[in-house]
């Protein structure tokens, strides 16, 4: 027997579960896999091309940001969690090919770098990357605004089936929206099919939970038709048009910039529906990343106001019991 | 008789329970060492004082430390031959404890206390606190103290549900001492002039729920499978559903938590006349060739355990005391079977985790399956920015250290680790303040 082996020391527990953060990012991106697949469908090689600048960028970008702190290329590799190229993906998936194809690269190095890895790197940052990077170069390319291609190549100018609701209301066929058939967008957000199909994988692998999106989803929807005249009609339209499901599984459901209890998070996401239905009807436009822009920074607050009790805490004593 | 259903507690993990490896092999007797190394601090509070020395003759069973105070146990040689060292040893787990050696000569000479007088309460305290007895689930607390408490309580509850993955000697007593169990169940409730006995046994032991199912005045409750059902407060709720508060004692809602060696060793104690000098454990994980469920007598070096076990595999990368929840790790084989030992365990790199931790993800794993209802993550990072007040505000003393959040933290961040450091400065701060 070796009498001098030393063995390795830790503290317990001694067995952990499987689960790590490369797990759960690998398989946030397999999630992502058949919305990709379907944009590359509807949009062309053009799309897969954009989403893949917009990946390798953010791979790239972190790689950069942490060489100019001095790190190893090892460090790197070692640290790796998959997490720029979830961000990578969604900027690309949220934009349309017809911005220029750096505007990817850029919207996703601005996430990254800024972000990102400037407030410590992975679950540091304060808002979700991939959508600040979205909204980044929505606001930088200012003359593509309001522009969309529909599948086929051809640009049209002025109102999405989003933007139509509120003014002529809905005149469409609810399957072709469900799939994105013809429909104008980002590359993304057409096919909702594809996207319900990897939350569905994400929620069975327990990633998510998949009641919150739900609830934003359907609280965005009831709002919003109750602020235009109670027109129930419009409820799967609003629902189903523009980024919403997009940004309800894949960006809202982001673990950093989401509060840290069960009750925080139901609150959260009934507010960020609310918030996103209002601001909806208020500008006529589609807003939902700026809703989870500008609920994300209200994550800590809610943090700091909903707390689990402990258990056998009693109201008499103070501070969390002791 | 009676068989019930526990009440359910929503927060708590499923942890792969591996206690395959050796739950339908019997307990077997492991043959006396040729040393012992008997530690003079197996229990919580003060170490013994030694009144042999070195040359000495003594016998199995004879008293050779005093307990010096009232939190504090007797120790007695589980050996027959002589004394012949009491030295400080440095154990693998890191501790510095006295120990002292006796060498065994192979005989057979015991040493049985008087029968006992009579069954009163007082009278049975006073054998149980003679007889060393401790709480044998891993604490250590005095069970004489224990079984003395200041308001009288109504309920008497044995904990079967050994929750922690791997171990299976609790299990295996249960099916194979069924009455000794019931006998020294018995004895406890008379001390503490109780009628109502409750034992909790988690559900994935049908042969120990059926096996208790006879007795007509104990009643048994089926546990959900789920750690930590194990945890005094958390056994407490499901087995009574009653909810200790925060920072008090199983007393404090009127019951007693009792663990199953313990009780057998009061049998032993009252009926057989025995002190306690052995324990049965259960070495097992797949770094060990034969896993095992021994009766080993205290102070038997862990070498002479893993030589009778068939030797370790070359893969073990790992040694633990206890589960593999809540076990202390240690860094070599140098170390001795002590009363509170519930197992040895030898894991293997696919089995436990060396990944280093990365950054929190903010996932909120540890806070949804926290029993206690913490928020683990914020706790941690308290303590790591060094304010341990705030760290206390978040309730890290609530901590009952059972190793959910860790469990299932995808960053693999060491938060039992944190939170038992920041529990460590909390301490220390009131004392100071104290002064």
């Amino acid at each position: 027997m070796a009498e001098n082996k030393l063995y390795f020391y830790s503290s317990s527990p001694h067995v952990k579960s499987k689960t790590s953060t490369r797990f759960i990012m690998g398989n946030v991106c397999i999630a992502l896999l058949p919305t990709l697949i379907a944009g590359t469908i509807f949009f062309g090689w053009m799309a897969l091309l954009f989403v893949a600048i917009s990946v390798a960028s953010a791979i790239l970008s972190e790689l950069v940001y942490l060489l100019i702190c001095k790190k190893t290329f090892k460090y790197f590799m070692d640290n790796f969690d998959f997490t720029s190229i979830v961000t990578g993906l969604l900027v690309g998936l949220s934009l349309g090919v017809n911005y220029p194809l750096y505007a990817g690269a850029f919207g996703s190095a601005f996430a990254i770098i800024v972000v990102k890895m400037l407030f410590g790197g992975t679950g540091k940052n304060i808002v979700n990357p991939a959508v600040a990077g979205r909204i980044f170069v929505f606001i930088s390319f200012q003359s593509i605004v309001g522009k969309w291609i529909v599948p086929g190549g051809e640009l049209i100018t002025g109102a999405t089936t989003l933007t139509n609701l509120f003014q002529n209301g809905f005149s469409g066929n609810l399957l072709d929206l469900f799939l994105g058939v013809g429909l104008e967008g980002c590359i993304g957000e057409t096919c909702k099919l594809a996207l319900i199909l990897g939350a569905i994988y994400l929620a069975i692998l327990k990633i998510i939970d998949i009641r919150l999106p739900l609830i934003y989803v359907a609280v965005t929807g009831l709002f919003q038709t109750c602020l235009m005249g109670f027109d129930f009609n419009l409820f799967l339209p609003s629902i189903l048009s523009g980024g919403l499901i997009l940004g309800a599984f894949f960006m809202a459901t982001d673990y950093v910039t989401t509060p840290n209890t069960k009750i925080g998070n139901y609150v959260y996401f009934v507010a960020l529906g609310l918030v996103t239905a209002g601001l909806r009807v208020a500008t006529g436009m589609e807003v939902v990343s700026f809703a989870i822009l500008l609920m994300n920074l209200f994550v800590p607050l809610i943090d700091k106001f909903i707390r689990p009790r402990p258990f056998g805490f009693k109201k008499t004593s103070k501070g969390g019991g002791k | 008789m009676s068989i019930i259903k526990g009440k359910n507690y929503r927060y708590g993990i499923h942890v792969k329970d591996m206690k395959e490896l050796c739950a339908d092999s019997p307990i077997e007797k492991m043959p006396a060492p040729k040393k012992v190394y008997i530690s003079m601090l197996q229990h919580i509070g003060a170490p013994a004082i030694p009144i042999v020395n070195v040359g000495d003759k003594v016998k199995k069973r004879q008293l050779i430390g005093q307990a010096s105070g009232v939190i504090s146990a007797n120790v007695f040689s589980s050996v027959c031959g002589t004394v012949v060292a009491i030295e400080d040893i440095v154990t693998s787990s890191g501790l510095k404890m006295k120990h002292v050696v006796i060498e065994n000569d192979g005989g057979d000479e015991e040493i049985f206390f008087d029968n006992i007088a009579d069954f009163e309460p007082a009278t049975i305290i006073e054998r149980i606190r003679l007889a060393g007895i401790v709480g044998l689930g891993g604490a250590g607390f005095p069970t004489a103290v224990k079984l003395s408490p200041s308001t009288q309580l109504d309920t008497l509850i044995i904990n079967g549900a050994e929750c922690e993955p791997y171990l299976n000697c609790d299990y295996r007593l249960m099916i194979e001492n069924t009455d000794d169990i019931y006998r020294g169940v018995k004895y406890a409730a008379r001390a503490l002039n109780i009628k109502k006995i409750i034992i909790g046994i988690e559900a994935n032991k049908p042969k120990a729920i059926e096996a208790f199912g006879k007795y007509p005045d104990v009643e048994v409750v089926v546990l959900k499978k789920q750690y930590p059902m194990g945890s005094e407060k958390h056994l407490i709720y499901c087995t009574t559903g009653r909810k200790v508060p925060c920072g008090k004692m199983p007393f404090d809602v009127g019951c007693c938590v009792q663990n199953i060696k313990t009780v057998i060793a009061i049998k032993h104690a009252i009926e057989d006349n025995k002190a306690l000098s052995s324990t049965v454990l259960t070495v097992s994980g797949n770094g060990i060739k034969t896993p095992k469920n021994l009766r080993i007598q205290i102070g038997t070096p862990l070498e002479d355990i893993i030589e009778y076990c068939g030797g370790l595999l070359d893969d073990t990368v790992k040694i633990v005391a206890g589960g593999p929840m809540m076990g202390k790790v240690m860094v070599g084989t140098k170390s001795y079977t002590r009363k509170t030992n519930s197992g040895y365990l030898f894991l293997t790199k696919k089995e436990t985790s060396l990944s280093k931790p990365s950054n929190c993800i903010n996932c909120a794993r540890c806070a949804f399956n926290c029993p206690m209802r913490l928020m683990p993550m914020y706790i941690e990072s308290a303590f790591l920015s060094g304010d341990y007040a705030l760290a206390e505000k978040y309730g890290a003393m609530n901590c009952i250290e059972c190793g959910s959040c860790a469990y299932n933290c995808p960053a693999k961040r060491s938060l039992v680790q944190s939170i038992n450091m920041a529990k460590t400065k909390i301490k220390e701060m009131k004392n100071n303040g104290r002064k």
